[in-house]
């Protein structure tokens, strides 16, 4: 009899209607989780993204990459092609030597990171650029002196935020004030902001 | 050579239409922006937001794709009633507005020349409004069957059987309006709810809420849209009626669609929520110098809002489950309606405000 009446009252009051209603207002009123990708907003991915891979300097600006060919043993796919050479410090020893040529066929590499690890010198990282698309095939090659440019987002920065799109397409290196602080996946109570 | 003071009477008159006619004419270019935004929102998107600032020149870009488009007539089609179709769906409902008050009269200053908002004052305004709303179902008919294809069939179909039964029911709400507001002249329903919401028809206890929620079925039914667009059923009828038109004649069809909902939107306004009335009387002294067109755009805005949330929120109807709202519900609830009206307005004619003062409550 109650559930007569409680059913009764559902129809007349058109109750599932106002819930299902309410439903909508409340995602009207939510945030859209549509990027304006490319043009205005673009994401950062979090630190242990493993995009392009970039080689770095020590601070006096000298490579650290010593072409010790490590990296190519490491390739499960053969993707590096490292050529060393001396350079005209004139030194002898590990040290002056330096990649003539160095590298990476991004088709077809598969982003394992094994060449980081394999890095004794932490010269080879993977960085969190992701926009390799290209035209022809040339462009999936990537030579040393492109691979030397710094990446625009700094490399402790923890990521896992949009930013506005003209900060990373400018090559400005993104300041922490202007990280515009925004969670990808909008926080939810028992779920970590680092998955 | 008539007077000169008839002359500037068609004068008038020829603005109002032009200027109504117009403005429906625009009207869907915003509400299809306004309807994608709003379904791009419910569903976490962003909606159109490359052509213009908030992709707000969207519907324009559409416009002149549209425009440029081929214009398609199907070989085995008959090509005059074809073509004939989204004229004759478009037509009866730019008709309403014929009978639609927008406000009071107004006094144009410095030349002291009274206007009103309102091309005529019919005293059949209702008997008008359903007899031309009706005709619409024309437009569906023909372009159904002179598209010469099965979805457009069913369609055309579906949608006369449809309008057939929440005609009735949307007649009969039509008739409790008459009862209640005891006029058939849309201006006179409109002033005799004058004087704050608990003066509205939809507040005329206890019948008045019931033939508002019968209207709004019966016209929710009657201008096709979800949860009752069993015409344009994407699922099991392509597009139903209009899967076979393009180009312009396309843009008709949907240009019918949306008036179809502001002139249902309008009447729902003008039979229920007492017009350009303001809904808080004279309560709060400031609200008198908001102009009384203000109102009336307001509450018509907030139904096309309804309506579109509507859209987006619940599923269609099963075609069963259609008739079975149309014939075994609505019908029989309307005829009971009809007779409590009756009985409510022989033995007890009282509005909200009539009882309070009968307590001594004055609200204003």
């Amino acid at each position: 009899m109650v559930d007569i009446i409680k059913t009764v009252i559902t129809r007349v009051l058109f109750l599932d209607f106002i819930k299902g209603l309410l439903v909508t207002l409340k995602y009207t009123l939510s945030r859209s989780i549509t990027l304006k990708y490319p043009d205005h907003e673009t994401w950062i991915p979090y630190e242990r993204f493993r995009g392009e891979h970039k080689l770095h300097r020590n601070e006096d600006g000298r490579e650290l990459c010593v072409a010790c060919e490590l990296c190519v043993a490491a390739c499960p796919t053969d993707c590096i092609t490292v050529v060393p050479m001396e350079d005209e410090t004139g030194r002898r020893g590990i040290n002056d030597r330096v990649a003539k040529v160095w590298e990476v066929n991004l088709v077809r590499c598969l982003y394992c990171g094994y060449c980081e690890d394999a890095c004794p010198t932490t010269a080879v990282r993977l960085s969190r650029g992701f926009e390799l698309a290209c035209t022809d095939l040339d462009g999936t090659i990537r030579e040393r002196e492109a691979l030397l440019t710094e990446s625009p987002i700094p490399e402790h920065y923890e990521g896992g935020v949009v930013v506005k799109a003209k900060y990373i397409r400018k090559l400005i290196q993104i300041k922490p004030e202007l990280w515009k602080q925004k969670d990808w996946w909008p926080a939810k109570p028992g779920r970590s902001k680092k998955r | 050579m008539p007077s000169i003071d008839t002359l500037i009477v068609v004068g008038v008159m020829l603005l109002k239409v032009l200027i109504i006619g117009g403005a429906l004419f625009c009207a869907p270019l915003p509400l299809t922006w306004i309807e994608r935004k709003l379904a791009g929102r419910i569903q976490q998107r962003l909606g159109p937001h490359r052509v213009g600032p908030f992709g707000l020149l969207q519907p324009l870009a559409d416009m002149i794709k549209m425009f440029v488009k081929e214009d398609i007539v199907p070989a085995k089609a008959d090509s005059f009633l074809f073509k004939l179709a989204p004229i004759l769906a478009m037509a009866p409902i730019f008709a309403i507005f014929v009978v639609v008050p927008f406000g009071p009269d107004i006094t144009i200053p410095f030349i002291d020349y009274k206007v009103s908002l309102y091309i005529t004052d019919m005293n059949v305004g209702i008997i008008f409004v359903l007899a031309i709303s009706g005709l619409a179902v024309y437009g569906l008919i023909f372009g159904g069957w002179a598209s010469n294809s099965k979805y457009a069939m069913l369609g055309g179909m579906r949608s006369t059987a449809q309008m057939i039964s929440y005609e009735v029911a949307m007649s009969f709400a039509a008739v409790g309006v008459v009862m209640m507001s005891g006029s058939l002249s849309l201006v006179d329903i409109v002033t005799s709810q004058s004087g704050g919401f608990l003066n509205w028809n939809i507040l005329y206890l206890p019948v008045g809420p019931l033939w508002f929620v019968i209207f709004l079925i019966a016209g929710l039914a009657e201008m096709n849209r979800i949860p009752f667009d069993m015409p344009e059923d994407e699922g099991s009828l392509a597009a139903g009626y209009h899967v076979e038109y393009s180009a312009m004649r396309f843009a008709f069809l949907s240009l019918a669609e949306y008036v179809a909902m502001v002139s249902i939107a309008v009447l729902l306004v003008v039979f229920f929520l007492g017009g350009w009335d303001n809904p808080l009387g004279s309560l709060i002294p400031i609200l008198d110098y908001v102009p009384p067109v203000f109102w009336f755009m307001g509450k018509v805005g907030a139904f096309i809002y309804f309506f579109m949330w509507l859209r987006f929120t619940i599923p269609r109807y099963r075609y069963d489950q259609l008739m079975t709202i149309g014939w075994k519900i609505m019908i029989p609830l309307s005829l009971a309606n009809i007779l409590a009206t009756g009985m409510i307005k022989i033995y007890a004619d009282y509005r909200i405000t009539d009882v309070l003062e009968m307590v001594g409550l004055k609200l204003w």
